[in-house]
Formats: C-alpha cells, structure tokens, sequence
C-alpha cells in the first residue's frame, strides 16, 4: 500500500489480547497450567543438583535435606511433573504419524502404547532404585 | 413461535465516530428452529438497521466469509444456531486478533498475505503436458492429505488462536495446515520452496500448541496436528543424513 493510499484508507481499530485472555477459556487454562508446571520441575531439579554436589562431600559428611517443607514441594512437583507427562504423552500421539501395512495407526493407539511405556519404565526405574538402595 | 424473541447484542465500530468498539442491542423475531445468527444479522441489516456491518456469502459454511466471535467463541454465523443459545441474549463481535474495519468487519490482509506466503497450490518441477493424461492418486494417498484440504479460509482458527494474538508474525494455524495439505499431496515438488517459510522462527516453532485452532475449526481439520507434524518432518530433514531429500 501507497503512502497516500495509506492515508486515505479508513482508520481501524488495532486488536489488543487482554492480559487475562488465559482465564477466558478452559482450554487456555489448561494450556497456561502445562506451560507453568516447567517452573516448579526446574526448581526441583535444581535442588537436586545441590544435594548432588553435597552428596560429592563423602556419605560420612552427607546427610540428605529432609525438612517437611522441602518434601511438601516435591509432592507438588511431582504432580506437575505427572500433570507435564500426561499432556505431553496425549499430544504426542497426534503427532506421530506411523504406517503399518500401509495403514496409518490410530493415534489412540499410539497414546496408549505410550502410556504404557511410561508405566513400564517406571516400574523398572523404581525397582532399580530400591533394590540398590538396599 | 410467533411470540418467541431474541436479544442480539452485535459490535459496532464506525472509524469515523468512534474511538473503539461498542455494543448495541437488538430484539429481534426468533421466527424459526432452524435460524441462526447469521439470519439474525441479515434481520436486523434488513427491518432494523441497514447500517450495520458485516461480511457473509453463501449461507451454507462453505465459502468461510461470515466467521465471527458468537458469545466470545469463534463460529461461523450460519452454523451458529439462535436455538442453542435462546433466550440468553446472543453477542455477536468481529473475529479476536484482528484490526476491525468497520462493526463486524476486520481486515484480513494479513491472513491474505501469509497465505500467499505457503504457495497454497501445487509445484511441480516440470509440469506434465496436458496430453499425457492426469496425475493419477491412489485412495491412500488421498487420504494422506484430505482432512487439511477441508479448510475454508475462514479464519476462526486464529481468532482462537492465542500465539497469533500475541505475536501477529506467527504464520498461523491455516496457512500452515495448507503448507502440509500441498507438501502431503504426491503431484506436488514445492516442499523445498515452502520450507524457508515454515521452518522460520515465526513458522511452525512459534506454535506452542496451545490447540484451541483445531477446536474451533468447522470443518474438522486439525491445523495443531499439521503444526506438530511439521516440527517433527522438519527436525528429521536436519538430523537425519538421508533426511534433506526432495
């Protein structure tokens, strides 16, 4: 456009998305809520690095943070942490795109095949951290 | 039936006498089952007030013209049935993410613009004289693209579409379902074309699938599914050693 077409053209009124445009719509609830749950998951993970490199001392001098208010937070985290994969694992079947027999698989399928490698995983996982904490 | 009336709150927005939108209320004949917004605009423009602004075409949820914001939700006003929303009142806006031109108009030069951008037809690298016959599909491979061929240009996606909203450089939902629709389809040689475009930092990346595009859509395609598949397509062309092929 002209700068003289410009000028003559109609003035329009500019669109501004309104600062609460995130409580408008569950959706954008829910959105806002999975974005969120990163910030408590790295605080956490931070906090691991701590005792990790606390835990470098020596198990003479180590002895883990074990104050109800830390435990509290992990409790939380970890239900963001279970909110986080269970999002991520659900829109991830809509993006994998898998032919087999040359008949696309179902995305419902992919998200339960998933979930139950989630399980699985977490089973071995947890196994493997009680048995050599023995 | 007769006596039945409904309340139709529509924006209204005259550049040369307002400084910002407002609302005006109309009561209107709510005359038959099968109205819908659009048939309550169309009242109003005809026995009310003739000024009142909007766009619509067909009537029938094909040409994607009448889109607006019906009680904050997009929708296409002739799908949108006055039944479902009687006897609370019914306010009509223009589509959110927009510049508004005038009541229920905005302007969509923008759209317009990154449409042409994802060259939304088929590239082919030599084109096939017209008498060696057509380019033959097979149903499967129809199929691989024919839910994102259903878009009609109407823009309700990125008036849902929050990212758009906060950043209008964002490609958006459509022009990006329309990339995948061509570069899916196995007549057409444009993908390399069209990847500057959606690979660029306000392509597919800017979307953080939020995914109210594919809820909105009313003809059922699924522009958050073409966003996603479009990261995945585009990070294995980089990764993968075979993966920069045409």
């Amino acid at each position: 456009m002209t700068a003289e077409a410009k000028a003559a053209a109609p003035r329009e009124y500019p669109w501004r998305i309104p600062a609460n445009w995130w409580l408008r719509n569950r959706h954008y609830f829910l959105y806002i809520a999975r974005e969120f749950t990163v910030v408590p998951i790295a605080l956490w993970l931070l906090w691991l690095l701590v005792e990790i490199k606390r835990a470098g001392d020596g198990r003479a001098h180590y002895a883990p943070h074990g104050s109800t208010a830390l435990v509290v937070f992990s409790v939380i985290t970890l239900l963001f942490a279970l909110y986080h994969s269970y999002t991520f694992l659900s829109l991830a079947g809509v993006i994998i795109h898998v032919k087999v027999l040359d008949r696309p698989v179902p995305s419902r399928v992919i998200v339960l095949a998933q979930f139950a490698l989630w399980a699985v995983a977490s089973v071995v996982v947890g196994f493997a951290l009680i048995w050599f904490a023995r | 039936m007769a006596d039945k009336r409904i309340t139709i709150e529509a924006a209204r927005y005259d550049p040369d006498k307002d400084e910002r939108p407002r609302l005006q209320s109309y009561e209107i004949p709510f005359y038959d089952d099968s109205m819908v917004v659009l048939d309550a605009l169309n009242y109003i423009k005809s026995e009310v007030d003739g000024s009142l602004s909007y766009r619509w075409s067909c009537r029938m949820g094909i040409c994607g013209s009448c889109g607006m914001m019906v009680n904050g939700t997009p929708k296409l006003t002739c799908n949108a049935f006055v039944r479902d929303y009687w006897p609370r009142p019914i306010t009509v806006q223009p589509l959110n993410n927009f510049p508004i031109i005038r009541d229920l108009v905005i302007d969509m030069d923008d759209f317009m613009h990154k449409l042409k951008e994802i060259k939304p037809w088929i590239i082919r690298k030599q084109e096939i004289p017209l008498g060696a016959g057509e380019h033959r599909q097979t149903n499967d491979q129809i199929d691989d693209f024919r839910q994102f061929s259903q878009c009609i240009n109407c823009m309700l996606c990125y008036a849902a579409c929050p990212v758009y909203g906060l950043n209008n450089e964002f490609l958006g939902p459509a022009a990006i379902a329309l990339a995948r629709r061509y570069n899916l389809d196995s007549r057409d040689q444009g993908l390399k074309q069209r990847l500057p475009v959606l690979a660029d930092n306000e392509g597919v990346w800017e979307c953080s699938f939020v995914g109210e595009c594919s809820v909105v859509c009313p003809k059922g395609v699924d522009p958050a599914k073409a966003i996603q598949q479009t990261k995945l397509d585009t990070t294995l062309r980089f990764v993968l050693p075979y993966g920069n092929r045409d």
